[in-house]
């Protein structure tokens, strides 16, 4: 596996932080499920940007060509059963801990993340480094931000973990698919990652530990292929739950 | 203290169904179908009412000092509990096999990813 290494250009935006993360080995975790559609045009973009990025995709069970898209261009660590999003995560953490990579970024296999904007995450951290540094779209609103009911939903759920937790900065897009996790959080995901619902339940899991979290503003692109598995009420059942769980983190944290 | 007791007919029939249930219930822990924790909370179901057929006056005894009228509330809510119990323990054990199932699914594709690595002579990704 070779190094990861910034330009000049990059180095200098980077800030004080900026040598250890040119030395950085990077590992993108893609979960896919049935994205056959979009996976192969995602790796070419990931390519296109000129970085030397390790991928892994994770195909969570998927009954399509995910998996043989996606091998052509990334390793690719088959599920032979679907284990939801958490699972699939949770996958590419652990390889990430056993091949000792130092950044561990994770991106949407649906193409709704623009891979230049790992830049951005890489960038934040080297600023200012936080265990976990979340993509956010709601810090400047750009680009496509969910439907107005999930976007509700997601302001009550980032209220309830600041509200609950306190890990360093505002969280204002706890839901957010892109996220960049560092050695200290790689190790604590690759040990216990949650099942359901896991982004927003492992920001409370991570703030519980004493882990840090950041925010950068990112740009998210409206999905070209496929639809929301969260939808309708099943939004409402989901903010619930999350609510719930969110909860029992702070509980457990008190006993 | 007592009350109405059960009548013989009742006493046998409760009695057979205990017997034959439990038989059944034996037959398949020695098939090793279930442990011996599930055929003793399995068992309840009948030993719990034949107990309460077979000792009718420590029934009335147990309803009297639980300040329940009917001995037979107190036998369900006997039955009840022991559900419960055997449900607490079973949701555990299953969430645990899901746990342990997840696991290995993951590990599973990383071995062969890794496998996979070295056979086309790379290490790692």
């Amino acid at each position: 596996m070779t190094d990861m290494e910034l330009d000049l250009t990059d180095t200098c935006r980077s800030g004080a932080a900026a040598p250890y993360v040119r030395a950085s080995r990077i590992l993108l975790v893609i979960p896919c499920y049935n994205e056959e559609a979009s996976i192969g045009d995602l790796l070419d973009e990931i390519a296109a940007t000129g970085r030397p990025y390790h991928t892994l995709v994770v195909d969570d069970g998927s009954s399509d060509a995910t998996s043989a898209v996606a091998s052509a261009r990334s390793p690719v660590a088959r599920l032979t059963q679907n284990l939801g999003i958490g699972g699939a995560v949770q996958t590419g953490i652990k390889y990430a801990s056993r091949q000792d990579f130092d950044f561990c970024i994770q991106i949407d296999g649906d193409g709704q993340h623009d891979p230049r904007e790992i830049e951005t995450l890489l960038d934040a951290y080297a600023l200012q480094p936080t265990n976990i540094t979340i993509g956010s779209r709601f810090i400047d609103n750009a680009g496509f931000c969910s439907t107005r009911m999930r976007r509700a939903g997601i302001r009550l759920i980032a209220r309830a973990l600041n509200t609950l937790f306190a890990g360093g900065g505002l969280i204002t897009d706890p839901t957010s698919g892109m996220r960049l996790l560092d050695r200290r959080a790689i190790a604590f995901f690759a040990k216990a990652y949650p099942m359901d619902f896991p982004e927003p339940i492992s920001l409370a899991w991570a703030m519980r530990a004493g882990l840090t979290v950041g925010e950068v503003p990112v740009e998210m692109r409206a999905r070209e292929n496929g639809v929301s598995s969260i939808d309708g009420l099943k939004s409402v059942s989901y903010m619930i739950r999350v609510l719930g769980y969110i909860l029992l983190a702070r509980i457990a944290r008190r006993s | 203290m007592t009350g109405v007791l059960p009548s013989i007919e009742t006493v046998i029939v409760i009695s057979a169904f205990a017997l034959i249930y439990m038989l059944v219930l034996l037959r398949k822990t020695l098939q090793a179908k279930f442990d011996l924790y599930d055929f003793l909370m399995l068992s309840m179901v009948a030993i719990i009412p034949a107990g309460f057929a077979l000792f009718p006056k420590l029934a009335y005894l147990v309803s009297h000092l639980t300040g329940v009228v009917f001995p037979f509330v107190v036998m369900f809510g006997a039955l009840f509990l022991v559900v419960f119990a055997f449900m607490h323990n079973i949701t555990a054990r299953l969430h645990r096999l899901e746990r342990q199932n997840w696991a290995l699914i993951q590990e599973q594709s990383l071995l062969t990813l890794e496998l996979k690595a070295r056979e086309s002579g790379k290490t790692g990704a």
